[in-house]
């Protein structure tokens, strides 16, 4: 990031604020807890740059909500005085694709970028909470093809393949492992059919689902994809001439050694 | 005061052209304005009418020409409503013709002129689905029969002036004001097409073959761009099963019209057994969410398009299209709501029976006349349950699908066209408003 | 019904017309024929029992594809945060959220960081994770102590 002219101020104190768990069990409990998170940012004087799909949509909503309803807003900010906070309404949510977009823009990016991914074919996959629901995010001036064309201006191609828009199936883990698997074996499978190199996703947690997936289906579902599963910002690291060695490899829980190897 | 004995109808579809007629035959001297080249509005595009399956244009065209010939009705074509002034029985009408860059009293309408023309453009009557050349008339029935040239396309080389045997062509002609007075004024400005673009999930502008049932019209229509066979988009292959999606952009609080309007599911029936003769063999579905068919005589045509021609009705309202980027068919995913199950459905060409709404300006010629429309762009009436057709200004009145989704059909529009007419003779006669 | 409607995020209920569009787009839907967010609505407006509708409301993935195409605005992926909050305040929530919300509270996080993660944050240069109390104290405020019980 710094190389691209953003400098990132660690928050001090966040928590989660459970966009599954908690805004399913208590509505006022989720925007209390939200709301802590964008006082802290509020403090700060800065915009908040969320880096998982999930936390972006939760905060964003929440931000929304209580900037627009009075009467929430009052109600909410009566239980934060608890913690001694206070909701102003003085920040904006911004998911990682967004400063990438506005803040720095695609042109410096392309500029910036010194080893092109020289038609690598490379399947997006965007996930649900960065555009939908449309009407929310309509204010964003981005839409569902922003990470192919971020790709594109990588040097990579994007791929096409069946149900691209659908979820990951992500947020079924804990609830019902059976279908969160099956949600992600059915897109791996789609990945599959479209042979492609790898799957780069703008969400961390789509991102779990499919690295982590592939192990999980490997062994319960008995059947074997080997798609590299890559984030957003490590393909961006990679045309921006970060050694790939760099980025936590060991992480990744299948293999990217075959793309590491087509790019240098 | 004296009071003008003469009228002005905005708008040349069959409500105006109708209106002008009743107006006339009373006696009274009626100017008909028509933006576009010709008169005939939505009518003219139209294959077949619900649910007798009669010709379209051949009910339209003979009032069309009774109207080019009566007497006491003056056909101004290619015109616009610019400045209104005045009250009931002296209102003072700003009219502009524009320049068609043609003599009206010279051309024939041989046609030689458009066969020379260099440039081609999708031509606006057939929806996008056909061409015309920059100099044109819009359908082959037009009224006044008298070509146009389309100056933002136009190249200006010259070609259709030098084969004109008339003598016609008139590259310099200038726009022509005109101040009319007349007593009374009928608006019968008649809709547009919702365009879908916005609802993405189902493709339009995207995928080749999915179409709005005006473009599946002008397929059908004899006078159309395929000349009457159906033929789909991407490789103009007969479609062997179709698909109607209803309610796109009715009933839609989100990206279309909350309103439904009220004559989608007549017109899908209507196309869907067209396109049932046209091929027996094909396998036609209309997918619904309720199927308001009311009326006399359209719930039995429904009965017998399911019956006797064998067309599918699910009651679904899909939730995407997809696209086979190679052969350019459609899947549709959606839930049969009877059977309760989640099914997908592969076609060769999806309709989408799309929402009527406003016409873009008429906004605008509300503001023009001093009226009423709502937030969709609707007349308002000044009472509408007793005075319907009146605006708020007397002298004012309204005809037509520009007043709302009532039944809409074309009896209707006819309907409510003499009756503005009669409204009108009503305060010209007894001396304004 | 009504109980749905008054409940946050459950006013949809009542404008649905039943047409099947979320049905037609919902990914588990496609997957499974236990879920059918359609089916979902009806049920609800069809007054069944709390115990019918409460595992399945957690069956949505909140994808939200059903609200960006709901030409009524009834949106089921709002409705169904309604029909959970509704059902823990009767004591029915799956475990692994319960297991979630408490880990929440105690510790600021959702989940607690495994052995291997805390070993390479500390290889990063990362501090630990650290709990935060304040969590603790703005969720007894809320409905979410009678949920999770008094710690």
């Amino acid at each position: 990031m710094p190389a691209l002219g953003v400098e990132l101020v660690d928050m001090d104190g966040t928590s989660c604020c459970g966009p599954f768990a908690i805004q399913s069990l208590d509505y006022e409990g989720w925007l209390a807890l939200a709301a802590r998170n964008l006082c802290i940012a509020e403090k700060m004087g800065l915009d908040i740059m969320a880096l998982c799909n999930d936390c972006y949509e939760s905060l964003m909503m929440v931000n929304q909500t209580l900037k627009k309803d009075e009467e929430t807003r009052d109600k909410v900010n009566k239980i934060l005085s608890v913690a001694n906070k206070k909701f102003k309404g003085t920040v904006n949510v911004k998911h990682t694709m967004d400063v990438l977009c506005e803040d720095v823009g695609f042109d410096k990016i392309r500029s910036k970028v010194t080893k092109p991914l020289n038609g690598l074919r490379v399947a997006t996959q965007v996930g649900c909470h960065l555009v939908r629901p449309k009407l929310l995010h309509a204010g964003v001036g981005r839409g569902f093809e922003v990470l192919d064309d971020l790709v594109e201006a990588l040097g990579a191609e994007p791929v096409e393949y069946d149900d691209k828009e659908i979820c990951c199936g992500g947020p079924l883990r804990d609830i019902d492992d059976h279908l969160s698997r099956s949600l992600s074996s059915r897109k791996l499978a789609a990945l599959k059919r479209a042979n492609v190199d790898c799957v780069v996703t703008a969400c961390p947690f789509c991102y779990i689902q499919f690295d982590l997936g592939q192990l999980e289906i490997k062994s319960l579902l008995k059947e074997e994809y080997d798609i590299p599963v890559l984030h957003f910002v490590e393909l961006l690291s990679f045309a921006m001439g970060f050694k790939p060695e760099a980025s936590q490899l060991r992480e990744h829980r299948v293999s990217i050694d075959g793309i590491v190897r087509k790019l240098t | 005061m004296m009071v003008e004995k003469s009228a002005l109808v905005i708008g040349g579809g069959i409500a105006g052209i109708q209106a002008s007629l009743d107006l006339a035959n009373r006696g009274l001297k009626t100017y008909l304005v028509e933006k576009s080249p010709s008169i005939g509005g939505r009518m003219a595009q139209l294959d077949k009418t619900f649910p007798t399956m009669d010709c379209s244009i051949c009910i339209l065209a003979p009032k069309m020409i009774e109207c080019f010939r009566h007497p006491k009705i003056e056909l101004l074509t290619y015109s616009e409503v610019k400045e209104v002034h005045g009250s009931a029985g002296d209102f003072a009408v700003k009219v502009v013709k524009k320049p068609r860059y043609v003599q009206a009293d010279k051309c024939v309408g041989c046609g030689t002129c458009a066969d020379h023309c260099p440039v081609e453009l999708p031509n606006e009557f057939d929806s996008g689905m056909g061409v015309r050349k920059a100099i044109y008339i819009p359908f082959p029935q037009a009224v006044p029969r008298v070509y146009t040239v389309d100056k933002d396309h136009c190249l200006d080389c010259g070609l259709c002036k030098s084969v004109c045997n008339a003598k016609a062509v008139d590259l310099e002609q200038e726009p022509v004001e005109l101040e009319l007075h007349v007593g009374g004024i009928v608006v019968a400005t008649g809709f547009d097409t919702y365009e879908p673009f916005r609802i993405t999930s189902y493709g339009y502008g995207k995928y080749k073959n999915v179409v709005t049932a005006m473009q599946l019209e002008r397929l059908l229509s004899a006078s159309g761009p395929t000349g009457g066979r159906i033929m789909r988009p991407s490789d103009g292959r007969i479609p062997r099963t179709i698909a109607f999606l209803q309610c796109v952009g009715s009933r839609d609080q989100r990206f279309g019209y909350s309103y439904c309007s009220s004559i989608c599911c007549k017109y899908a029936v209507k196309d869907a057994v067209l396109i049932k003769e046209h091929r027996p063999d094909s396998e036609v579905y209309i997918f619904y969410i309720d199927l308001r068919v009311f009326g006399k005589g359209f719930q039995e045509f429904a009965n017998r398009a399911k019956k006797e021609f064998g067309v599918k009705f699910i009651r679904s309202s899909p939730g995407e299209i997809r696209e086979d980027l190679e052969t350019r068919d459609l899947t549709l995913w959606y839930e049969d709501t009877l059977t309760r199950t989640v099914k997908s459905l592969k076609v060769d060409l999806v309709v989408l029976s799309t929402a009527l709404m406003p016409r873009s300006d008429s906004g605008e010629l509300a503001k023009i006349l001093g009226i009423d429309t709502d937030k969709f762009g609707f007349l308002v009436p000044s009472d509408s349950i007793g005075q319907p057709v009146d605006t708020q200004v007397p002298g004012i009145v309204g005809c037509g699908y520009c007043l709302g989704p009532r039944t809409g059909d074309i009896p209707d529009s006819v309907m409510q066209a003499g009756a503005a007419a009669a409204r009108l003779t009503e305060i010209l006669t007894a001396g304004g408003a | 019904m009504h109980e749905v409607a008054k409940t946050a995020r459950g006013e949809g209920v009542l404008s649905c017309i039943q047409c099947g569009r979320c049905a037609g787009s919902c990914p588990v839907g496609r997957l499974t024929l236990k879920y059918n967010p359609r089916r979902l609505i009806e049920m609800v407006n069809l007054g069944f029992k709390w115990e019918a509708l409460f595992e399945l409301s957690w069956l949505c993935l909140s994808c939200f594809t059903c609200i960006d195409r709901c030409p009524q605005g009834a949106d089921v992926g709002e409705v169904v945060f309604a029909l959970r909050a509704i059902a823990a305040r009767d004591g029915n929530v799956p475990k692994g959220a319960l297991a979630m919300a408490k880990s929440l509270v105690e510790t600021g996080h959702i989940v607690s960081p495994t052995a291997s993660v805390s070993k390479q944050r500390a290889a990063l240069g990362l501090p630990p994770c650290e709990p935060v109390p304040e969590v603790a104290k703005i969720a007894g405020k809320t409905g979410l102590n009678k949920i999770l019980g008094p710690k």
